[in-house]
């Protein structure tokens, strides 16, 4: 910086902010990164932020230096030792913004306005410095230290910590292929419904047992995101594949003061970690729109989650630090060009690519991580991209199968729809010959999971390296929110069977191990007990349903009649199965289907029919369920989840543990090897 | 699901949709304070007649090519034809948060929309549309709760409206009939809140 920039630079902080007096509070460090207790409170325990040797994170602070004063310079120290710098990675990011958009003139604070750089309510001279691309081989606490200078060479200090966890090497064979299927919002009763509805029960014993039953260890999970004893989607899963806490809505990243969605401390995420050190191919399948919270955060960076065209765009271009080679499920509008950006207009293709939900990097984060740097291009056609990178495109079912008769590809994208994926109750009506719904959605000819999953298996085992892969049952979350009782036990049987599918490729592949989880629970279901009326009782009198639910004994057995297709005939059936709901917004109940879904919020072609939300489904028809929660959808629930594994390293699953605990489970058997 | 069953959920879904349309909806109106009745000339409480001579009907679920190819949407030949001439639309006005100037989405369902989150935006259907006052640039329109039926001068072609934070493939010119009805309810609810406060 100029010598007379650097002399004047105090006073223009002071004239930015209106030349009021500044908050007289003494120069601090108001966050570090990685979070730790240890800087939150003094305390050393617990260790919040824990890492797999050699796993990179980025190092940050947030300082508020003295009044008038700005920062010059800063260090990082681990143990004590000076962290050694990689051209290009550091950062110093500071206010830039208009001053009267930026700064409020009486306080002096920052106002977090559209075009600024921080968060309201800090200091205008706060400076956030990063240090990108760190990591520690050395298993044990380190403790953190900043230092930060002011031009006046005042020093601010602060002390956190965080883990290295390390990999016993040599206990046994390695994982040389991990999948991990997550059924989205499943808990318990979810898996307890599904096995009802699919198996049945005879004098009190199950007649079956689903897929995810029979493997041979289970552990129950704590959920809990960094700043909520609830979490959402996207720390649900990434806690999972980085071994750290994020914020909700946060994927790959630890929370910042800056505004820029794209910046925020990076976390390595498991698919690098193992492209990294081991060459493993990435694999992403869903049956949400492939830019959801849960599969972006299986390879994204972002602290938001709705930032669709930069997430689909951060799958392709930085497929050389994950190893992505399979990316399936909805999602197309983000994939196709908006040629302008701009008020002119274009040929109408449903494309929602938008500059202000795209991504650029800082120069600092594609130094320390490689990553590509990003752009500002709603005129991409992504489609073609992955084309030209060598993807196979299937934009259906009988593509897919298309493209499998010439041969296994060796990368795959699937895009079954504009946006979420038709649930397996509405795909299934569409391939007995009931296409209303599917058709309405423009989408009739939609694989189902398991068919999915097996296309992407036999893609992905082609890495002779191995790989990660993601399957994700999303809508058995979407549809308790609903609180669709006759879909998402549906979406459980969907799940299980691609978890069928895992299990059976993990039996011929002895070194793959299969993980079956859930990121959270989903609107407290309960399997209450069963109906006490028969079918066409409730249908010929819905307002019967008020009196329906038999409890204990009077629940009996609910019996479904499974086709040969492995869902059942009907869910309507007599004396069924009942579904309450500890986290619940109003409703109008019939304990009847509904021919079409409930608007699921991301659902691109809504038929009419479709009812806006549970709130007014069945109203005039079904009595009220009054609810607990604000809103018209149920909501997730803090509630531990259970987790069952097989294969290759599933002894380490068992007890109770936490979500970030995953990761290093996952790194011991793909690394360290387990007996 | 048997036939029976399907065809009685049927009536039921049907049911909640008319029901949805024959009053002012709670569901349309939940969550945001400040939502009002539309002006009686634009509410659709009963099925509507024949369009006025030289208004063609256009339903959302025309816009769009059914079922979608294997790349993006493919308008129909009927929005394609309709382009610069005027049409009948029925529809719900998007609960906009930031409210935007000038204009406002229209949707076949009733749906809210935050520009600050994107996801928020995910909620719209791809086939809303975006509504223009032309005379009315700095007008913010009130939330209108339950159906509305507006007519104007249709342009055909994807537009980013930044402001509804959504790419739209249409907009809608009011027609001054319904331009001033809405100009009308917005002067006349800003100065009640200007005497309230």
């Amino acid at each position: 910086m100029p010598h007379l920039l650097r002399k004047t630079l105090p006073t223009l902080i002071l004239a930015l902010s209106g030349g009021v007096a500044l908050d007289a509070a003494a120069a601090s460090i108001s966050r570090l990164t990685p979070p730790s207790e240890l800087f939150a409170s003094g305390e050393a325990d617990p260790v919040v932020a824990r890492f797999l040797p050699g796993q990179l994170f980025d190092l940050q602070a947030t300082v508020q230096p003295d009044p008038g004063q700005t920062i010059r310079s800063f260090t990082f120290y681990v143990d004590g030792d000076f962290v050694r710098r990689k051209d290009g990675t550091l950062s110093n990011v500071t206010e830039t913004g208009p001053a009267e958009t930026c700064i409020d003139a009486q306080s002096g604070k920052t106002k977090g306005a559209s075009g600024c750089t921080l968060v309201a309510g800090l200091p205008a001279n706060t400076a956030v410095i990063s240090q990108r691309g760190y990591s520690n081989a050395k298993p044990g606490v380190h403790e953190l230290k900043v230092i930060a200078r002011q031009y006046d060479g005042k020093e601010i200090s602060a002390v956190g910590n965080f883990e290295i966890v390390g990999i016993d090497k040599g206990e046994g064979a390695v994982a040389k292929n991990i999948i991990v299927l997550l059924g989205d919002g499943m808990g318990a009763a979810h898996r307890t419904a599904g096995r009802i509805m699919a198996k049945g029960y005879a004098q009190g014993k199950a007649k079956g047992k689903l897929a995810m039953d029979t493997f041979p260890y289970t552990g129950m999970v704590m959920t809990a995101s960094l700043n909520s004893i609830v979490t959402d989607s996207a720390p649900g899963m990434q806690n999972y594949v980085t071994g750290n806490k994020a914020n909700n809505n946060e994927e790959g990243v630890f929370p910042d003061d800056t505004l820029n969605a794209f910046d925020n401390p990076r976390v390595e995420y498991l698919s690098e970690y193992l492209h990294n050190l081991q060459g493993k191919a990435l694999g992403v399948i869903t049956t949400a729109d492939v830019f959801d919270a849960t599969p972006a955060s299986n390879g994204v960076h972002t602290s938001a989650r709705g930032n669709g065209t930069g997430i689909v765009d951060q799958f392709l271009d930085d497929r050389h630090l994950t190893g992505l080679s399979v990316l399936m499920g909805g999602g197309r509008k983000w994939f196709l060009p908006n040629e302008s950006n701009s008020v002119s207009p274009q040929p109408a293709n449903g494309s929602q690519r938008r500059k202000a939900n795209d991504y650029v990097l800082p120069s600092d984060v594609v130094a320390g991580w490689g990553a590509a740097p990003g752009k500002l291009d709603p005129e991409r056609d992504l489609i073609a991209d992955f084309q030209t990178a060598g993807f196979k495109y299937a934009p259906d079912k009988s593509a897919l199968d298309e493209l499998f008769k010439r041969g296994v590809p060796d990368q795959l994208l699937g895009l079954f729809a504009y946006s979420n994926m038709n649930v397996a109750y509405d795909k299934i009506a569409g391939r007995r010959g009931d296409g209303t719904v599917v058709d309405e959605f423009g989408f009739p000819d939609q694989p189902m999971l398991d068919e999915m999953t097996d296309a992407a298996l036999k893609v992905l085992s082609k890495n002779p390296n191995g790989f990660v892969a993601m399957i994700e049952g999303a809508s058995i979350d979407k549809q308790a929110h609903l609180m669709d009782s006759d879909r998402w036990p549906l979406e459980v049987i969907e799940f299980d069977r691609a978890v069928a599918v895992a299990k059976a490729f993990a039996e011929k592949n002895p070194d793959t191990l299969v993980i079956v989880t859930a990121d959270h629970e989903c609107s407290g279901a309960a399997i209450i007990g069963a109906s006490v009326k028969t079918a066409a009782d409730l249908e010929a009198n819905p307002a019967l349903g008020k009196d329906a639910v038999g409890v204990y004994e009077a629940a009996k057995f609910p019996k479904y009649t499974i086709a040969e297709d492995g869902y059942p005939t009907t869910t309507n059936v007599d004396h069924k199965m009942l579904i309450g709901y500890g986290a619940n917004a109003d409703r109008y109940e019939t304990w009847l289907p509904n021919a079409f879904p409930t608007k699921d919020t991301q659902q691109p072609f809504p038929p009419s029919e479709s009812p806006a939300n549970p709130s007014v489904r069945n109203e005039g028809v079904g009595f009220l369920v009054v609810g607990q929660v604000a809103g018209d959808q149920a909501v997730h629930t803090g509630t531990d989840i259970p987790l069952s594994a097989f294969g290759q390293g599933a002894s380490l699953f068992h007890g109770v543990f936490d979500n970030t605990d995953v990761m290093f489970k996952i790194g011991q058997a793909a690394v360290g090897g387990v007996q | 699901m048997s036939s029976l069953a399907l065809s009685l959920a049927r009536v039921l879904a049907l049911g909640a949709a008319l029901f949805a349309a024959s009053a002012v909806p709670a569901h349309a109106a939940a969550g945001h304070p400040g939502v009002v009745k539309p002006p009686a000339s634009l509410a659709v409480t009963k099925p509507l007649g024949a369009a006025p001579a030289g208004v063609t009907d256009l339903k959302f679920r025309e816009l769009f090519k059914l079922p979608v190819g294997p790349q993006g949407l493919e308008p129909t030949e009927k929005l394609a034809g309709l382009d610069g001439k005027r049409v009948r639309i029925v529809g719900y006005m998007v609960q906009q948060e930031p409210p935007i100037a000038g204009g406002f989405m229209l949707s076949p369902l009733p749906v809210a929309a935050g520009d600050a989150d994107d996801s928020y935006a995910d909620d719209i259907p791809a086939s809303a549309i975006f509504v223009t006052l032309p005379k009315g640039a700095d007008t913010i329109v009130p939330p209108l709760a339950g159906l509305i039926q507006l007519t104007g001068t249709l342009h055909v072609g994807a537009r980013d409206m930044a402001g509804a934070g959504r790419v739209a493939p249409a907009v809608l010119e009011l027609d001054r009939a319904p331009e001033r009805s809405l100009l009308r309810q917005a002067k006349t609810i800003a100065t009640s809140s200007a005497k309230a406060r």
